[in-house]
């Protein structure tokens, strides 16, 4: 399940007040979310937990879910 | 022996048999690697898998693949059999399947698509383009999914220099897209032409990302490498757009001398790309970062070169070319080993029409985008098409030796464009001593990150949300200096009243954009009656898109 630091976190950087981001989402079902916004989007979000995430992680991501769990795991280390 | 791209392509195979003609770069795995020989062999293979299907010379095959290894076989493989290739962009997931499929019927009504090559897992959707009533489509193939057969030789027989060799597409989002038809004489006499305004030498290694279905990828990062000998390193396009820094680290890898990027690249990769990420990497091996397919903004370049000059970048190495499909490619580039030349002039001169040295604010820095190559000849001209002097603002016009001859299928728009043996680019620039500058746009075209976008294609999207008044819509777009490139907006008016309500119509107003695979960055709502008509009666693009800027509307 997506948290809410993430959704927020996500709809911040695309300026947008409200949108039900759910786990099986890819990135471009979300509006505003295409291949301009996403680097910056995953920068919002390295920020936002103070970590970084390594090209072939970032490759891997099929959904919104999955960053997610990119996200736990490198929070939980 | 005529001299068409399969003749190239074998005494290439012939000269460097074992020479690396294509890297299929892969960033998370070994690359594969396609030595001339075994690539022209695969290539006939593919001719004789085709022309057993029933493809024919001359029918256009339209290619709808991801990033793949047998890609490039596959391509070259339409050649040999004689027919045309046409490469189009594989839907991305937001893209509504009906849209495409409606894209695809109006493309192969406009454009004349015989047959689609295509993967297992877009058969179901592109399959019902065979049966439609308005589609020219004779059959779907899975050449992936297929045994190409043996290496017999296969030959392009009969072919001339003069005939057809590929289909490419110049501008638009749907069913609107303009297809030019390009000669094997007009692509390699290009690319030859280009290639000496770029001081290419045969031992060069172009690297790229860009996406085949845009000319610059096409013409630029595949066609020349390939006709000339030259190796070709080629990234997946969606991997790029997801890790940025991939570019940097193929460079360093394949030590690549050339790549082409739209300005928007420039800023991406100077914001975007970590310094961890570039351990080990250098990129003292380029000679040539071409900038190109959007407006060329001096900022972006003076990011790029501070962001990378630690790697070996240095401002010789950044480069210009003013391009479009219509003259197959390039009209104009920088001088190779030289920083494009940048003039800074005065705002409010340049708007009415004049290039006036810059004495106080507000100044604009314009770029050069270089002189005209061989073959072609610019000129600015007024309204009624009077050449306009050194300084003086005025559209484009160019003269080519490699031009389109038409729009396929489509007079008017060929009318438009083409008078009198110059093609009017709709884009308005001014000369100084035979240096290009290229400062902004007649027609009403939105580039985004180099790609063309068409309001029509976003006002019809949008007219059809339960909400907005039918017709009472405009599309139009913004520059973001941040990001380096334009960003679309939408003025729509609306009758629907309370924030909860507004805020859910700004949202459809945006999917409505997704579903035609277009991010709607603004959208501005406001009352009925309220956006300007022009003297034809619908809503004007310029004047509303001046009236918002002027923050006479409240930003959704």
């Amino acid at each position: 399940m997506i948290s809410d630091r993430l959704k927020r976190t996500i709809l911040s950087e695309l300026d947008l007040d409200e949108f039900d981001i759910r786990d099986e989402m890819l990135a471009g079902e979300v509006p505003g979310w295409d291949s301009l916004s996403h680097a910056r989007i995953i920068s919002a979000v390295e920020t936002e937990y103070g970590t970084r995430f390594k090209t072939l992680e970032l490759l891997k991501l099929r959904n919104v879910g999955d960053l997610q769990a990119l996200v736990d795991h490198r929070t939980t280390k | 022996m005529e001299d068409i791209l399969w003749h190239r392509w074998m005494h290439n195979a012939e000269k460097f048999p074992e020479r690396d003609a294509i890297v299929h770069w892969c960033a998370d795995g070994p690359s594969k690697r396609w030595q001339w020989r075994a690539l022209l062999e695969d290539a006939q293979r593919v001719g004789n898998y085709l022309r057993c299907q029933g493809v024919r010379p001359g029918e256009v095959c339209a290619l709808i693949v991801r990033h793949n290894p047998n890609f490039y076989p596959l391509y070259m493989g339409v050649v040999a059999a004689g027919a045309l290739p046409a490469v189009l962009a594989y839907p991305n997931a937001r893209l509504h399947p009906d849209k495409f499929i409606e894209g695809l019927v109006g493309m192969s009504y406009r454009s004349g698509l015989d047959w689609i090559l295509t993967e297992a897992s877009l058969e179901p959707v592109v399959g019902r383009l065979t049966t439609g009533a308005n589609s020219t489509v004779k059959g779907v193939l899975l050449p992936f999914q297929s045994d190409w057969g043996e290496s017999n030789p296969i030959l392009p027989i009969g072919l001339k220099s003069s005939d057809p060799c590929l289909l490419q597409h110049s501008s638009g989002t749907t069913g609107l897209q303009k297809a030019v038809v390009l000669s094997h004489e007009a692509v390699l006499g290009h690319v030859d032409a280009y290639a000496e305004a770029l001081s290419l030498s045969p031992d060069e290694r172009v690297v790229s990302w860009l996406p085949l279905y845009h000319d610059m990828g096409m013409i630029a990062a595949f066609q020349m490498p390939l006709a000339l000998g030259v190796t070709l390193v080629q990234l997946d396009p969606f991997q790029w757009v997801t890790a940025p820094v991939l570019l940097l680290h193929a460079i360093s890898e394949e030590e690549g001398t050339i790549t082409w990027l739209p300005n928007f690249a420039f800023n991406l990769l100077a914001d975007r790309v970590h310094e961890e990420e570039l351990e080990g990497v250098r990129l003292d091996t380029m000679r040539l970062f071409v900038n190109c397919s959007e407006p060329v903004r001096s900022e972006s370049h003076r990011r790029f070169l501070e962001r990378f000059k630690h790697l070996g970048v240095r401002s010789k190495h950044l480069s210009a070319s003013y391009a479009m499909a219509e003259t197959t490619f390039a009209a104009t580039q920088t001088t190779p080993g030289r920083a494009p030349l940048t003039v800074v002039v005065d705002r409010n001169s340049l708007l009415k029409g004049c290039v006036a040295p810059a004495v106080e604010r507000p100044v604009r820095e314009c770029v050069s985008s270089g002189k005209p190559i061989r073959g072609c000849e610019l000129k600015v001209v007024d309204e009624v098409g009077v050449q306009l002097a050194d300084g003086q603002v005025g559209q484009i016009v160019i003269r080519s030796q490699w031009m389109f001859t038409e729009y396929r299928n489509n007079e008017e728009d060929t009318k438009l464009a083409l008078r009198q043996g110059w093609y009017f680019s709709g884009d308005y620039g001014f000369t100084l001593e035979n240096e290009w500058f290229v400062v902004g746009r007649k027609k009403d075209i939105i580039v985004v990150a180099g790609k063309n976008l068409f309001p029509e294609d976003i006002e019809d999207a949008v007219n059809g949300v339960p909400g907005v008044l039918p017709g009472r819509v405009v599309a139009f777009g913004v520059d973001n200096d941040q990001v380096g490139t334009e960003e679309v907006c939408v003025a729509a008016e609306t009758e629907v009243q309370g924030e909860m309500e507004r805020k859910a119509l700004q949202l459809a107003v945006q999917k409505a954009g997704m579903r035609i695979d277009i991010t709607i960055s603004h959208v501005y709502l406001v009352s009925p009656r309220w956006l300007i008509k022009s003297s034809a009666g619908k809503p004007s693009r310029r004047a509303n898109r001046q009236r918002i800027l002027a923050g006479e509307s409240n930003k959704g």
